[in-house]
């Protein structure tokens, strides 16, 4: 086994991708969501949330209700060349969708704790928006925003339901560490479905040990 | 604040209630819509304690009554989904007293469930190769593991399908016949859905691609090849036109309404039998043997031949 390695370069590539776009989708709307008047912060707060709190084969037949290749968008995405149904990219879309979540909540929670008086004084002093939110606000919840990207690629490297309903198992195509652990052990090769588990606790555990490093050496100079 | 701490004891109390409502294995009737679509093997595993249990004590109990209460579970191969589902209603509606409770997935699946403890009485599958591999009777060859499960005089083969070539609506890829896929396949002008190595339809489609002398592996490795994890995951990516063909059987493509291209004759993958017998691990034997022996009757082999299977008993 580990001949094909495709999975672990797929999984990662949408891992990787996916969190990129939750990062910045969740800090935008983290950060307008908060200055909207309550009503529609309510309701917008309950949509974005959603599915993160659905199962992941919800949010999976939602997304091929909505892409899917007799659907209405899907056919007209499909005429520029666009699939997300059986595509490494609609893995993208997957991932993005559920992990998008947690990174919307974290930033929030990180943006609703600043200190508000630090960006007036940036005002004061007549630095523009866009540098009191980059040089100011985000740095000081960067805590935060970290814990809410590691969140996102976590959940983004280990998603399986709305994947698997996406993009199904097309070796060498679509095939992701998750989807290739259910179909080896679905057909018996437990020792490949084995192989992959343990590439898959490899890389979650390099992933948080390298967190952890980041988070301490960031407290550390904080304290100095 | 009242109000507020009223709420909360509500809302736990009835989050409460639907945990143990959920998790807990109750009665019988609750099994029957919602079980019998699992996969997992360990709910069936604890579900079988509470059950027998519970059968026994209405056994006991309904030694007095006139009509004794049965729950047959009937592992079926997933293509018989539908003719299935009609004669459960024909034969319960016939016999007061019977309920049936279905587990239609894979062969494969199913095979395993049933090697792992799973509560069964009567397994229908889609090939021999997985009623052969819990037969004692069988080729050791193929009975690798030695599995006991199966009461040989029980079992029959109960239908023939046939594997079929299937595509969505309008045809994109403009198929028609399988030498044509075939030929496409080779040029790497097709996707194609399958079942995986674990499904019958699966193997039936394995048989056919070495019988064109296809390699398999370097289809897939090419991202030519997806794998459904069974037969109405195929028909779905079909029917949804996330591919431009599948393999299934006859019977799916009438119940899925897809359009049947090509059928595969018994020299491309030999033919397609569906062995049927009554476990040995089964607590009701005779209600079994009677409801299989209602499944080879007139009434059962018109609902079986309405959407395509030959009847072969």
């Amino acid at each position: 086994m580990g001949i094909d390695w495709y999975p672990l370069w797929n999984s990662l590539r949408i891992a990787a991708i996916s969190c990129v776009l939750v990062f910045f989708l969740g800090i935008f709307f983290a950060y307008y969501a908060a200055k909207l008047p309550r009503s529609v912060k309510g309701i917008l707060d309950v949509i974005l949330t959603l599915p993160m709190v659905l199962p992941p084969t919800v949010c999976g037949y939602f997304l091929l209700v909505t892409f899917g290749l007799r659907r209405p968008l899907g056919i007209l995405l499909a005429q520029w060349g666009i699939k997300f149904v059986m595509t490494w990219y609609g893995g993208v879309l997957a991932a993005a969708v559920v992990a998008f979540p947690l990174m919307y909540r974290t930033a929030r929670g990180a943006f609703e704790s600043f200190d508000e008086t630090l960006a007036y004084s940036g005002q004061t002093l007549g630095l523009s928006n866009s540098r009191i939110f980059w040089r100011i606000r985000m740095p000081a919840c960067r805590q935060g925003i970290l814990a809410g990207t590691v969140l996102a690629f976590a959940r983004a490297l280990g998603e399986y339901g709305a994947t698997s309903m996406l993009i199904g198992y097309t070796p060498g195509k679509t095939a992701t560490i998750s989807t290739t652990v259910y179909q080896l052990w679905r057909t018996n090769d437990e020792s490949g479905a084995f192989f992959w588990v343990m590439v898959n606790l490899a890389i979650s555990a390099v992933v948080l040990l390298a967190v952890n490093m980041l988070e301490a050496r960031q407290k550390k100079a904080v304290r100095k | 604040m009242k109000t507020k701490r009223i709420i909360a004891l509500l809302l736990a109390v009835a989050m409460l209630l639907a945990i143990t409502a959920c998790g807990a294995n109750t009665a019988p009737e609750d099994k029957k819509t919602e079980d019998a679509a699992k996969e997992d093997t360990t709910p069936a595993d604890t579900s079988t304690e509470t059950e027998t249990d519970k059968e026994k004590e209405e056994q006991k109990a309904d030694e007095k009554d006139p009509v004794e209460k049965i729950e047959l579970i009937v592992f079926a191969a997933a293509s018989m989904t539908e003719t299935m589902n009609k004669i459960k209603e024909l034969y319960e509606a016939a016999n007061e007293g019977i309920t049936i409770t279905y587990n239609f997935d894979s062969s494969g699946t199913l095979k395993t469930q049933i090697q792992e403890g799973a509560a069964c009485d009567l397994f229908i599958s889609a090939a021999p190769k997985q009623m052969n591999q819990l037969d004692i009777a069988a080729d050791p060859e193929i009975n690798t593991e030695g599995l006991d499960f199966v009461i040989s005089e029980s079992r029959i083969n109960l239908l023939e399908n046939k594997v079929t070539l299937v595509v969505p609506e309008g045809n994109p890829k403009g198929l028609e016949s399988f030498d044509q896929l075939a030929q496409l396949l080779n040029d790497g002008d097709v996707f194609m859905a399958m079942g995986n190595s674990d499904v019958p339809v699966g193997q039936y489609t394995q048989k056919i691609l070495a019988y064109y002398e296809l390699s398999e592996e370097d289809l897939a490795s090419a991202g030519k090849i997806t794998y459904g994890s069974n037969v109405k995951e195929v028909t779905t990516q079909v029917s949804e036109g996330s591919v431009d063909c599948g393999v299934v059987y006859a019977t799916d493509a009438y119940s899925a309404g897809l359009e049947v291209i090509d059928s595969a004759t018994a020299e491309m993958c030999g033919q397609v039998i569906y062995p049927a017998a009554v476990l040995n691990i089964s607590e009701h034997a005779e209600a079994a043997q009677a409801f299989l022996d209602y499944l080879t009757g007139a009434e059962a082999t018109s609902v079986f031949e309405s959407v395509g299977f030959s009847a072969l008993s």
